[in-house]
């Protein structure tokens, strides 16, 4: 792989990152107003927990490009504890292989879902935000998940970083 | 037809051969949620076919994802984090020795006392594990404990975080139970404190059969370095817990918003400390990221999982025929603990609630304990979640016990998990505490409205 590819992919991913963090504290500072502003100034925020649930959707697909850049889903080590390196690192290729696959396959599902919420004009009952729009906030982060699986496949030192080590 | 009627598999078989599939890819070192989705998706297409599957995916991300009830994990994550970047732990620590100092063995109390702390703004016990063992080790190292003793204390001080609300573990057996979290935070707490104090009994009594393992430290305390530990560690955390838990229980606030308030103090609090800086948000980001995206994309795969067992109808079948058996409803739940201690030691604890609590639940739910049913089902999660902290410690596989480990650079993971072995014994007294005297955990939930 080469550098320029790695620190591409690697800036998408915190970008992604950092995005979705900004998201929640949105939705940690909408909140706050909502209580302050529900119990002192006796003002309701119309459909706060809506704006919640919608940016909450696209904050989560947003952070997973980095979590799996930093192989931080969790897998079993137990049973391949005496495995020689080089075929602990193959199955790692494989298991990076199936998940770029799910996690590709679940990209193209929700661009279905999300065109069929386009096309039927569905939206959040009390904002009226099209859902569709939470659908196009998802899937380019789940396409460079996949993407990000793909390069560890391929080159197994892609991203190569202290590893979070996440073992269950 | 579907593949699965052309081949004539009855239920168990095929139930048999999903979750056979789902081992072995886990075996082979899948991820857990990937290995889940798999067996997942194989099986609910062999059942219903593959356009059904197709068009049970189409909204799948959306609706576990963009959902205002699971909000509440990212927030509690990143309110951890914000307390884990904002150098809260360092003067906590320093003050829970000052206070521990007197007795033998005395940084080890210290480090589960300033574990159950920041266990109770931090949802994630493996954050907790960590945040304390940065700050606690070195200072354990330095007064010569033992890597065995000092180790073993870190990691069980972490799975306090599990009980001692808020904690994400707890919040997800609430959504997956459908109970008021609020009360399950409430009947968390005795239990919590209960396994404090056992973890600190543990260690007392561990010391005196053991003494090379903690050699006697001398306090070194002023009263000026008290009062500066006291102000930069501890008050701040107060604040922010009573906020936290004051607006729930005081109506101002739902556990969900409680969770973005806390978030907010905790920023507060980490800022007003001047410790953070733009690096250390991102860093902040960057870990909440880690964490949330591990358990949505578990929520995913255990979603597949369980749609597929679904459709073979073997978890209704269960029902009848754990009822058929005609035990006792304690033993039926002793059993079922049993089998999480077991599954546990070759499976994450989060995956494992995900796939079995829609089975597990109804069966207990449908069963006569002498309790109305909130209660049951209060108690059940309590029990549940002990067992879950149980897993996070015992061999082979405990999470914490490699989070700790892995962050100090001489002591052998063997060693850790016989530091581990009286907090396991001290679990397991506590287990069997709370199931004789449901009370413990249920006394505190009649005060909740």
């Amino acid at each position: 792989m080469t550098r320029a590819l790695d620190l591409l992919v690697r800036q998408c991913a915190r970008m992604c990152a950092l995005v979705g963090g900004l998201l929640l504290v949105g939705i940690m500072l909408m909140t706050c107003a909502s209580v302050i502003g529900r119990n002192l100034l006796e003002r309701t925020l119309v459909g706060d927990f809506e704006a919640t649930g919608l940016a909450c959707g696209v904050a989560i697909a947003m952070f997973m490009p980095w979590c799996q850049l930093r192989r931080g889903h969790i897998l079993v080590d137990f049973f391949t504890a005496r495995a020689s390196l080089s075929t602990v690192a193959w199955l790692d290729r494989c298991g990076a292989l199936l998940l770029a696959l799910c996690l590709a396959g679940l990209a193209w599902r929700s661009t279905a879902g999300g065109l069929n919420a386009y096309a039927n004009f569905s939206t959040s009952m009390l904002l009226s935000v099209p859902h569709w729009w939470v659908y196009a906030g998802m899937v380019p982060p789940l396409v460079l998940t996949a993407l990000i699986g793909v390069f560890q496949a391929v080159w197994p030192n892609a991203f190569s970083i202290a590893s979070s080590g996440a073992t269950a | 037809m579907s593949l699965a009627a052309a081949l004539g598999l009855g239920p168990a078989a095929l139930a048999l051969i999903i979750f056979g599939l789902m081992l072995v890819l886990m075996a082979l070192r899948a991820p857990i949620a990937i290995s889940m989705a798999i067996a997942g998706a194989l099986g609910y297409a062999a059942q219903a076919g593959w356009a059904p599957l197709l068009s049970f995916l189409n909204d799948q991300a959306f609706a576990r994802f963009a959902s205002y009830d699971l909000s509440v994990i990212p927030l509690f994550i990143l309110m951890g984090h914000f307390a884990t970047q904002g150098g809260l732990s360092k003067a906590l620590f320093a003050f829970a020795s000052v206070l521990m100092a007197p007795f033998k063995g005395g940084l080890a109390m210290a480090a589960v006392l300033a574990s159950a702390a920041f266990g109770s703004i931090c949802g994630s016990s493996v954050a907790t594990a960590a945040t304390i063992t940065s700050v606690a080790l070195p200072e354990m190292q330095r007064h010569g404990y033992s890597g065995r003793l000092s180790t073993g204390a870190l990691a069980a001080g972490g799975t306090l975080g599990i009980l001692i609300p808020p904690s994400v573990p707890l919040v997800i057996y609430a959504i997956l139970a459908e109970q008021n979290i609020a009360k399950l935070f409430a009947a968390a707490v005795v239990p919590g404190v209960i396994a404090m104090l056992g973890y600190m009994v543990a260690i007392a009594i561990y010391v005196r059969l053991r003494p090379e393992h903690a050699p006697q430290v001398t306090a070194d305390a002023n009263r000026d370095r008290m009062t500066r530990a006291l102000v930069a560690g501890v008050v701040p955390i107060a604040i922010v817990f009573s906020v936290v838990f004051c607006g729930i229980y005081g109506g101002w606030f739902t556990p969900n918003e409680g969770a973005a308030i806390g978030a907010a103090c905790t920023l507060l609090a980490a800022v007003a400390k001047r410790e953070l800086t733009f690096d250390k948000l991102a860093q902040a980001f960057y870990a909440t990221a880690e964490a949330t995206a591990m358990i949505f994309l578990i929520f995913i795969g255990a979603d597949l999982m369980n749609s597929a067992l679904a459709l073979t109808q073997l978890p209704n079948q269960l029902a009848g025929l754990v009822q058929g058996w005609g035990w006792a409803p304690v033993t039926v739940v002793i059993a079922m603990l049993l089998f999480y201690m077991v599954l546990g030691a070759v499976m994450d604890e989060l995956s494992m609630l995900l796939l079995t609590i829609p089975i597990f639940f109804p069966i207990v739910n449908g069963m006569d304990f002498g309790m109305p049913q909130e209660s049951v089902a209060i108690w059940f999660g309590i029990l549940v979640l002990m067992t879950v902290g149980f897993g996070m410690l015992a061999p082979p596989v405990g999470l914490n016990v490699y989070v700790v480990n892995s962050m100090t650079k001489d002591t052998p993971i063997a060693e850790s998990y016989r530091g581990v072995m009286p907090f396991l014994i001290s679990d397991a007294l506590r287990m069997a505490a709370v199931i004789c005297f449901p009370g413990i955990a249920l006394g505190l939930v009649r005060f909740v409205s």
